[in-house]
């Protein structure tokens, strides 16, 4: 199966028709547990987007030269070496914000998004094109999180990336942890509210 | 030299929980333990005499790890009977960390000295209730969602891979702690973390799925399938993760696998229990599916936050 | 046969492969880390005694570890204090009656003692095989060869889990400032004990008032909030500070416990230090010992 799309369609496709997060809802402990500020979304997503990215790579290189019965594997010890990488680059290099994000760095190795974009993508394209996916569902991801932290962190603290904007802080609520699972909730209600009316539109022409 | 001080240790503990058994006739102290928040409580096996038990000046109490630092017992009453005194002190003890009392004679010379502390088996229940309900992983780690929210549709399914998850749990969190205390520690290589922990989980789900399959088809056939799902999951990586930041021992590992499956078991049951009712309810096309078990997820875990600091042991 | 052959070899190699790109990661990073948890501790202590990048800490002062052990032989318990001396370190030990046992002067680089392990090893090299338990590590500030500060490290448990925090004590052991290191407390609630309105409660607090402190369940005063904040000018905040210098600390909403256990806590820290510490000065004096403070 060859791919036709060029790159720039296959970053589209990751942020957009196939968000990870919003659309596809895999990988949602990140996105509910540390979504409570911007930067803590970023961090993360940055954290992913190189694993996806690298791992992507790497199975898409080695493509042939791995045995079938032994994909799966594979694709685990890629993705471990690669998430062992970044996290030991982060806690050397950013301390305070690798202790922000905690266990979650690790656990970017059972991320369903990234074994799925392997076993559906990388092992197949060439190495170029599985750059590009790597790119655009890596960014879906950090996208996605910065959203709601966006949202969290604005509605829950006032604040954006730490900058006071409303200089109250309207519900304390949204910043409380279990606050993640109805901003994600409301906001996956949101995007179903969109489609469903612009299919209703486009019904009526 | 890491397992020899393992095994030493492991001697010792066995020697210390049995030595009471044996020797409980011999000890000047048969029971110690805190009372209210500023009281140790000793039981006497025999009556001793009055006067020395009376005298707050025969008792020396510090905590284990402050031997330099003596607490100020303010008071000594003695029962009735004569076989129980109450340590009264000017502060409140800190109960968290062990104590130890030493009563001496009127001569000086020192009768008994013994640890007071809370008992290991409550701290063990403790792990395990704090995996189960306090810190849920699911509702307040928020870990395992795509799993969570994928098989939590029917109970019957729900309870399958709760129960499955659980065993695999525990399996692979005790392989992973020989590893970890034997190979990773000894040899310096604790950055390899994930990549020893993930080969092992994916180890204990291949040996599960093949000693099932061969062993009970019947029970395979209805739990097989979740067996795929196991691996791509969060939760059964966080435990090993978790235990080796803890550093906990293999009992106290065992209680952290066992409260994490256990407390994902409860998850999956209780929205199982909430969805198969959602099913019937009218709910707007928009929330229909994810969003609206989202939002019931997160409605548990504001319950959940009130299960927050619990102690019960 | 042949296939299992190659699955074996591959996965070798890509074992080996793997192994090798972890090993350079963590080669290359492991200094960097270091070298970043070193400038990030230096930093939190500047900061609790009021220097910082653009303020830089004068060089007449100097920082000296005290780092104290617990000895235990065979049942009898000691404690040994491992002290900068003039030149070079001094071992003392002292018994549990506050009554000197042994001095021994150590020739070690202080460098070599900055790592855990390694300082470990070489006080259980003094200790002559007793058994040695690291207990903390104190600094003492001085100014041209004057004490000014203490630093103290200390752990507790809080609503949670653990809370690790920092100290600063003036020579009469009030607090200048504590820094919250670690924490697990929910986020919102009793994570805000890192808020500065919460921690600055503590700056100022004599070792009197601090001895009978307690935390009250009352809503925070608006002007002693923007003055911990640090919001109003300096003059008009110091005065409504010292208005508050002798009242309890004022609890989170809706995290009394956590608020309680700091406050527990740091009680708790500064009343053992002030003990040792007279214990030990009280040693040093009547033997005559020449330290760096």
């Amino acid at each position: 199966m060859a791919n036709d799309k060029t790159s720039m369609q296959l970053i589209s496709r990751g942020i957009l028709s196939e968000n990870p997060i919003f659309k596809l809802a895999l990988s949602m402990c990140p996105a509910v547990g540390i979504s409570t500020t911007v930067m803590n979304g970023f961090m993360l997503g940055i954290a992913v987007l190189f694993v996806q990215v690298f791992s992507s790579v790497t199975i898409s290189l080695f493509k042939n030269k791995i045995h079938p019965r032994i994909r799966i594997p594979s694709y685990t010890l890629t993705i471990a070496t690669w998430v062992t990488v970044i996290d030991l680059a982060l806690a050397a290099y950013m301390p305070e914000a690798y202790a922000k994000m905690g266990i979650f760095v690790k656990l970017i190795v059972a991320f369903a998004i990234i074994t799925m974009r392997l076993e559906m993508f990388a092992c197949k394209e060439s190495v170029k094109d599985s750059f590009w996916d790597g790119l655009g569902m890596g960014l879906g991801f950090l996208v996605g999180m910065m959203v709601i932290g966006l949202v969290r962190e604005l509605l829950g603290s006032g604040t954006i990336l730490g900058y006071d904007i409303l200089g109250f802080k309207p519900l304390l609520f949204f910043i409380l942890p279990s606050a993640g699972f109805f901003v994600v909730g409301l906001m996956m209600a949101f995007f179903n509210w969109i489609e469903i009316a612009y299919k209703r539109a486009k019904g009526l022409k | 030299m890491m397992m020899h001080k393992q095994l030493k240790y492991w001697t010792l503990a066995l020697l210390f929980s049995l030595l009471p058994l044996c020797l409980q006739a011999a000890e000047l102290v048969s029971k110690q333990s805190f009372g209210a928040e500023n009281e140790i409580v000793l039981t006497f096996a025999a009556a001793i005499d009055k006067n020395t038990a009376k005298n707050r000046a025969s008792y020396k109490v510090f905590e284990e790890s402050d031997p330099d630092i003596l607490l100020e017992v303010k008071e000594a009453v003695v029962s009735q009977n004569g076989l129980q005194v109450s340590l009264l002190f000017t502060e409140p003890l800190n109960m968290a960390k062990s104590h130890v009392v030493s009563l001496r004679g009127e001569d000086g010379k020192e009768l008994a000295s013994l640890l007071v502390k809370k008992p290991y088996i409550g701290y063990l229940l403790s792990i395990l209730i704090s995996a189960l309900l306090v810190n849920n992983f699911v509702f307040t780690k928020y870990l395992g969602l795509c799993v969570f929210f994928g098989t939590s549709k029917r109970k019957t399914t729900a309870k399958g891979m709760g129960v499955v998850f659980t065993i695999v749990m525990v399996a692979s969190a005790i392989m992973s702690w020989f590893f970890y205390q034997f190979i990773l520690i000894p040899y310096n290589l604790n950055f390899l973390q994930i990549v020893v922990f993930i080969g092992l989980v994916s180890l204990t789900v291949q040996a599960v799925d093949t000693v099932l399959r061969k062993v009970n088809p019947v029970l395979f056939n209805s739990f097989g399938v979740y067996l795929v799902l196991v691996i791509a999951n969060c939760v059964i990586i966080a435990v090993p993760l978790i235990m080796a930041s803890n550093n906990y021992n293999i009992i106290e590992t065992f209680m952290l696998a066992l409260g994490a499956g256990g407390g994902f078991l409860l998850a999956l049951y209780l929205m199982s229990s909430v969805r198969e009712r959602l099913d019937l309810a009218n709910i707007p096309p928009t929330f229909k599916g994810l969003p609206i078990a989202f939002i019931v997820a997160g409605q548990f875990a504001m319950a959940f936050l009130g299960f927050s600091g619990l102690q019960l042991f | 046969m042949k296939d299992i052959l190659t699955i074996i070899m591959r996965l070798t190699l890509s074992c080996m492969l793997a192994a090798t790109v972890m090993g350079v990661a963590y080669l290359t990073t492991i200094k960097a880390k270091k070298h970043n948890e070193h400038v990030n501790e230096q930093k939190v202590r500047y900061a609790l005694l009021g220097y910082s990048d653009q303020k830089p800490i004068p060089g007449s002062m100097a920082l000296h570890s005290i780092y104290r052990y617990v000895v235990s032989d065979a049942g009898n318990q000691t404690i040994g204090y491992l002290l900068p001396g003039k030149e070079g370190f001094i071992f003392v030990t002292l018994d549990l009656e506050g009554k000197i046992v042994d001095t021994k002067v150590v020739k070690v680089e202080e460098s070599s003692l900055a790592e855990r392990e390694e300082r470990d090893k070489i006080v259980r090299g003094i200790a002559g095989g007793k058994d040695v338990v690291f207990a903390d590590q104190t600094i003492v500030v001085t100014d041209n060869g004057q004490r000014v500060a203490y630093l103290l490290d200390g752990k507790f448990t809080g609503f949670k889990t653990f809370i690790g925090v920092m100290l600063a004590l003036d020579p009469q052991f009030s607090l200048l400032g504590l820094e919250i290191l670690e924490h697990e407390e929910d986020p919102g609630l009793g994570a805000e004990i890192e808020q500065d309105f919460f921690k600055n409660q503590f700056k100022g607090k004599t070792f009197d008032t601090l001895k009978g402190m307690d935390v009250v369940k009352e809503p925070l005063p608006d002007k002693y909030f923007q003055a911990l904040e640090g919001n109003i000018a300096e003059a008009d905040a110091a005065a409504i500070l010292k208005q508050y210098l002798e009242h309890d600390i004022y609890a989170l909403t809706g995290a009394t416990i956590s608020s309680r256990s700091v406050n527990n806590g740091v009680k708790g820290i500064v009343k053992k230090f002030a003990y040792r510490l007279n214990i030990l000065d009280a040693v040093l004096a009547e033997q005559k010992i020449a330290v760096a403070f």
